[in-house]
């Protein structure tokens, strides 16, 4: 790779290098590259490939949300900015202080103080070495946080994993067990997060056989940017210094691989362990940077490592830079500069100053025993020069580099599959109840939750596990002495709805994150999109992808919440086949005073239990047809203007102090979430079916496994401040908390179950 | 002028920072200190009227919690620390400062060997414990009785001794804080009311003087009611917390 | 029978448990150590063939992609 690589050679020949240099750059690509060198007239250097292929690659700059696709007869252009962005662009809120620019999505919180928040997944990585793989993740989305000057106050993980008890036999070879794969991905994810000192607040776990060898690792970090000391102002004579870990041949070509399927000669150098106290030794000395005000911009050093960092960089102050590769300290010695240029070590910051704050900031680095050199520095014009002690290595037009925008052309075309409900019944509700409560989706995750600490930095005032341990709906943190106001986060997401349609799926992720926010009292809430997908040159996936990314708009736009940051990651398949399509959403919102904040447990005898929210006959990707072995078609549906003035309501109750107890209805209907509430307050429940607003006639088990969306269980001491809050919108007192430890519910005066809240809770605990 | 608190910290510590808060709530002046300043003689211990190893991961916690920030503590300032307990001052630690104490032999404080090794459920475990408070000489928690419910959230605090010492510990005062039922009870080893399985649910030990305290349950986690996890059920959500009196203890101590 | 299980990073592979143990040990005086490196040791009984062992560090002990393993019998 060290001698000039001639492109003047024909189509064959163009992609017989990409495909040998591992560049997974289409003939498109390789034909700009093509004709830019004919008219330079020279020979392209191995380092210059590679930073294309880097820049250029899905990872980096999303070929397939930002290029065209064929839908439904008429083409889409740049479906990133036509559904998601478009959102936050339309709805145009003042509170938005940073969406889609910077390493994470920022907004206000307070004066100054502004809250920044990412979420990133580590799929690949994890399915290879799942505790490094998961660790990694961790560290990288830390280091987003550390990339926009914010300081993490806090980690969230949603993790989905084959089933536990796969049989070993239908594995295919080299492949990991689900068993494997979860336990050492919960134990990294604790591992990085424990030893930063960052409370993991929020998550889930999810199961599917379609994540069988191909995990979904979403990690996600909170952290509090200072608005005047949030800096990107690039001049040239400024100076980028790197900073952190060494560099080493880790992770060369994690990029590229991200858009190839997984195959074994490529795996060892993707495996990374990470080194938390190194983090956090960078993440204490970017802070101080931060607070003495010497820097003028940061990045963290990602996907691509440099060669995707300084270019990036340059671009932002529209001027080019020279890079002195020999001055990185390495771990490996020998490397050859293409490979310092694409290393993805872990545990690396690069920050930009002024050449006068050089000084100082290497004396900040080395207080905290952190190696720093400066590597590159700031030029006139647009030219990216790589030196390797006086040698120039590569040298790349930047306006070439960024401006060559090759539109990828996907299609989108339906699926050609059909659904119906089955006819079942629950002949034994009770029964059915307990199964789904031990459901792996539904039940416990204690055993994880609590080896992840939520409590380091004393912030965390909502815990993941709530009352007598229960499962809470969102976290809120109290991130400032000097205010009582809060920060809510929460999380939706509904894998089993997007195997009838996802539209309807990514639509109830969102209703699901936002009632979970609105729940504990958040409001002014934001949105994280991450969507994990097969391969969207499958016309198929891409359908899917394009119907999710509609509801994004539709549904977003309705509940007026913009989307702030969002990732996507394809190509998640194996010789299995692909992932159920999967979309995370993540949402941040804000409470003025925490003291208002309502947790799920049932709180005292004698409150009365009302239902916000109608049900509706939407069984469809349900807990309880999985457990009768259906998938069914009445996906659940999101009427979000109903919806919206609801939770407006709910939050207008919350904030007048009635409001003792809220839980949101989601996996398990009805059934669970009064369940949940009772042994998480270690009292009982009294409700009544046909007191439930509904849309229908509706059977027992659809009144008590429905999955409609936008519901609640609301216990309160004050019913008519509550009834008065809620004015017009559909909700229902349906009974009272009693003291006798039993949910007991009825219709028709008959009882439908009754059962013990001691007997609930272990059927939930013993599910995992 | 200002009574001085030194919060000590190394690669890894991470709980410095609400640890300075709970004590400069207190009136004193806490300063986190870099051991590597210490290393390099910058300052000494004896500029301070007390001293907290907060909780963390110190030098990643490598080969055991807290070996390697006590064994530097015992072999480069054993003296200096010495002195600085002989003196009367207050030294507390908490969690992986706990593990610190041990690992440089403050604690116990006499020959004794004690040690805090790994879980017996073999991980990490982050939950709210029942504390009850021993009769003790422990100028920390002064004041405190029956039981109190703090957070825990380490892979290494169950703490061992031999049997003999052990009666020891009890004899002298030294056992703080035992891991207790929810209604005050003995958790006698039983998971989760002793979540490590340290022996005669030992959750805290001070030295002889009681001005040197270790324990694992984190304070400054309680300092504030709504840390607490059922603050929600209560309409207490303004007022301190369970961890409070110990920072109050230590200062009033200070300042005495 | 008895069986000793070794597992260690692959060559490569960060260690930062040696990493740091080394610069802990430079630290206290030790300043002839060059290298360390941090490995795990299972102690497994049971009648178990040496087969039966590799089997175990395939499936569960080590992750072959990063982790070496060596396994003896202890007499």
């Amino acid at each position: 790779m060290a001698g000039p690589i001639s492109l003047d050679v024909d189509d064959t020949g163009l992609m017989t290098i990409s495909r040998d240099m591992q560049l997974s750059l289409s003939l498109d690509e390789m034909k700009a590259l093509k004709k830019y060198y004919h008219a330079l007239g020279r020979s392209a250097t191995g380092i210059e490939l590679e930073t294309f292929a880097q820049t250029w690659s899905e990872h980096c700059c999303h070929k397939t949300f930002r290029g065209e696709v064929e839908f439904e007869g008429k083409i889409v252009s740049n479906l990133l900015k036509t559904t998601i962005a478009k959102v936050t662009s339309t709805l145009d809120h003042e509170w938005c202080f940073s969406v889609f620019e910077d390493n994470a999505g920022i907004v206000d919180f307070d004066g100054d103080t502004a809250i920044a928040f990412k979420v990133e997944t580590h799929n690949h990585p994890s399915a290879l070495e799942p505790f490094g793989g998961a660790a990694t993740g961790v560290g990288g989305v830390i280091r987003d946080i550390l990339g926009v000057w914010g300081e993490p106050i806090a980690n969230t993980d949603v993790l989905c994993f084959g089933p536990l008890d796969y049989p070993y036999e239908k594995l295919p070879a080299g492949m990991k067990h689900p068993s494997f794969i979860y336990k050492y991905v919960t134990a990294g994810i604790g591992h990085y997060g424990n030893n930063m000192g960052i409370p993991t607040v929020n998550g889930a776990i999810y199961f599917d056989e379609s994540y069988v060898g191909n995990p979904l690792v979403y990690c996600g970090t909170v952290g509090l940017v200072k608005k005047s000391r949030y800096k990107r102002e690039i001049r040239t004579g400024d100076v980028m210094i790197l900073a952190g870990g060494k560099t080493g041949r880790d992770g060369i070509h994690g990029v590229t691989f991200a858009s190839v399927d997984l195959s074994t000669e490529q795996e060892r150098s993707v495996v990374q362990i990470g080194d938390p106290i190194e983090e956090e030794k960078v993440s204490r000395a970017v802070i101080s940077i931060r607070d003495k005000g010497l820097g003028s911009a940061i990045t963290d050093l990602g996907g691509g490592g440099l060669s995707s960092a300084i270019g990036e960089m340059a671009e932002l102050g529209g001027c080019g830079a020279d890079v002195h590769l020999e001055r990185v300290p390495l771990k490996h010695p020998g490397m050859q500069p293409w490979e310092i240029w694409t290393s993805e070590s872990q545990e690396r910051m690069l920050v930009c100053c002024h050449k006068k704050d050089v000084e100082a900031i290497l004396g900040v680095f080395a207080d905290e025993e952190v190696e720093a050199v400066v590597v590159a520095e700031f030029t006139e014009g647009e030219r990216l020069r790589l030196m390797h002690t006086d040698t120039v290595v590569g040298e790349i037009n930047i306006s070439f580099l960024f401006g060559t925008n090759i539109r990828t052309r996907r299609v989108a075309t339906p699926p050609e599959r059909s659904f119906s409900e089955p006819r079942v019944r629950s002949m034994d509700p009770a029964a059915d109840l307990l199964a789904i409560l031990a459901m792996p989706n539904v039940a416990s995750k204690e055993n994880v939750i609590r080896t992840y600490d939520h409590e380091v930095k004393a912030q965390t005032v909502l815990k993941p596990l709530q009352g007598l341990d229960g499962p809470g709906d969102a976290a809120v943190l109290k991130p400032l002495n000097s205010s009582w106001k809060g920060v809510v986060i929460s999380n939706g997401m509904n894998p089993e709805y997007g195997k009838i349609d996802p539209y309807h799926m990514a639509a109830c992720a969102i209703d699901e994150a936002i009632r979970n926010n609105i729940a504990v009292g958040g409001r002014r809430i934001a949105l994280l999109d991450n969507f994990c997908w097969g391969n969207p040159e499958r016309p198929d996936r891409m359908w899917g992808l394009v119907r999710a990314s509609q509801a994004c708009h539709d549904v977003a736009l309705a509940f007026e919440t913009p989307f702030i940051s969002g990732k996507d990651s394809l190509y998640n398949e194996t010789e299995l086949g692909p992932i159920t399509p999967t979309l995370l959403i993540s949402a941040l919102g804000v409470m003025p005073d925490i003291r208002r904040a309502v947790s799920m447990d049932l709180k005292e005898e004698g409150n009365s239990i009302f239902i916000v929210g109608a049900t509706k006959d939407e069984l469809g990707g349900s807990h309880f047809y999985k457990l009768k072995g259906s998938l069914g078609k009445n996906v659940p549906m999101v009427d979000a203007a109903s919806a919206k003035t609801s939770f407006d309501m709910l939050t207008k109750a919350i904030d007048s102090g009635c409001v003792r107890s809220c839980h949101d209805l989601s996996e398990g209907g009805l059934a669970v979430a009064a369940s949940e509430t009772c042994f998480a307050g270690g009292l009982g429940l009294e409700l009544d079916l046909d007191k439930m607003p509904r849309k229908g006639e509706l059977s027992t088990e659809k009144l008590l496994f429905s999955e409609s969306q936008s519901r609640f269980l609301v216990g309160t001491d004050d019913s008519a401040a509550f009834e008065k809050a809620m004015a017009d919108t559909v909700f229902s007192e349906i009974g009272c908390v009693t003291d006798d430890k039993r949910l007991r519910i009825t219709r028709k005066a008959a009882e439908v179950l009754n059962i013990e809240i001691e007997v609930l809770k272990r059927s939930w605990k013993n599910g995992l | 002028m200002a009574y001085k608190v030194c919060i000590i910290r190394a690669p890894g510590t991470n709980c410095d920072r609400e640890t300075a808060m709970c004590v400069e709530s207190q009136g004193l002046e806490a300063e986190v200190v870099h051991v590597k300043r210490l290393m390099e003689g910058e300052i000494r211990f004896s500029d301070y009227d007390g001293l907290i190893i907060p909780g963390g991961f110190s030098f990643g916690d490598h080969v055991r919690a807290g070996a390697l920030l006590g064994k530097i503590l015992k072999e480069r300032f054993g003296d200096e620390l010495a002195q600085f307990s002989s003196d009367g001052k207050p030294i507390l630690g908490i969690c992986n400062g706990f593990q610190v104490l041990v690992e440089c032999g403050l604690l116990p404080g006499n020959t004794a060997q004690s040690a805090l090794t790994t879980n017996l459920s073999s991980r990490f475990e982050c939950r709210w414990v029942d504390l009850s408070v021993e009769t003790s000489r422990c100028i920390f928690t002064d004041g405190l009785s029956g039981s109190i419910r703090l957070p825990v959230a380490h892979g290494e605090g169950r703490f061992l001794v031999t049997a003999g010492e052990l009666k020891e510990l009890t004899n002298t005062g030294q056992v703080v804080f035992k891991y207790a039922q929810k209604n005050g009870g003995s958790a006698g080893g039983s998971y989760p009311e002793n979540p490590n399985g340290s022996i005669d649910d030992i959750a805290g030990i001070c030295n002889k003087e009681g001005n040197v305290f270790g324990l694992m349950p984190h304070p400054e986690r309680a300092f504030y009611r709504f840390l607490h996890p059922r603050w929600t059920k209560s309409d207490e959500s303004e007022s301190f917390g369970d961890g409070y009196k110990i920072f109050n203890n230590m200062a009033e101590y200070i300042m005495r | 029978m008895k069986w000793e299980v070794r597992i260690s990073y692959k060559k490569g592979v960060q260690d930062s448990e040696g990493e740091s143990t080394l610069s802990g040990l430079k630290t206290l005086g030790f300043n002839n150590v060059d290298n360390v490196s941090a490995a795990k040791v299972y102690l497994i009984e049971g009648n178990l063939t040496h087969g039966d062992v590799e089997e175990m560090c395939r499936r569960l002990l080590a992750n072959p992609v990063s982790q070496d393993y060596s396994i003896s019998e202890v007499k």
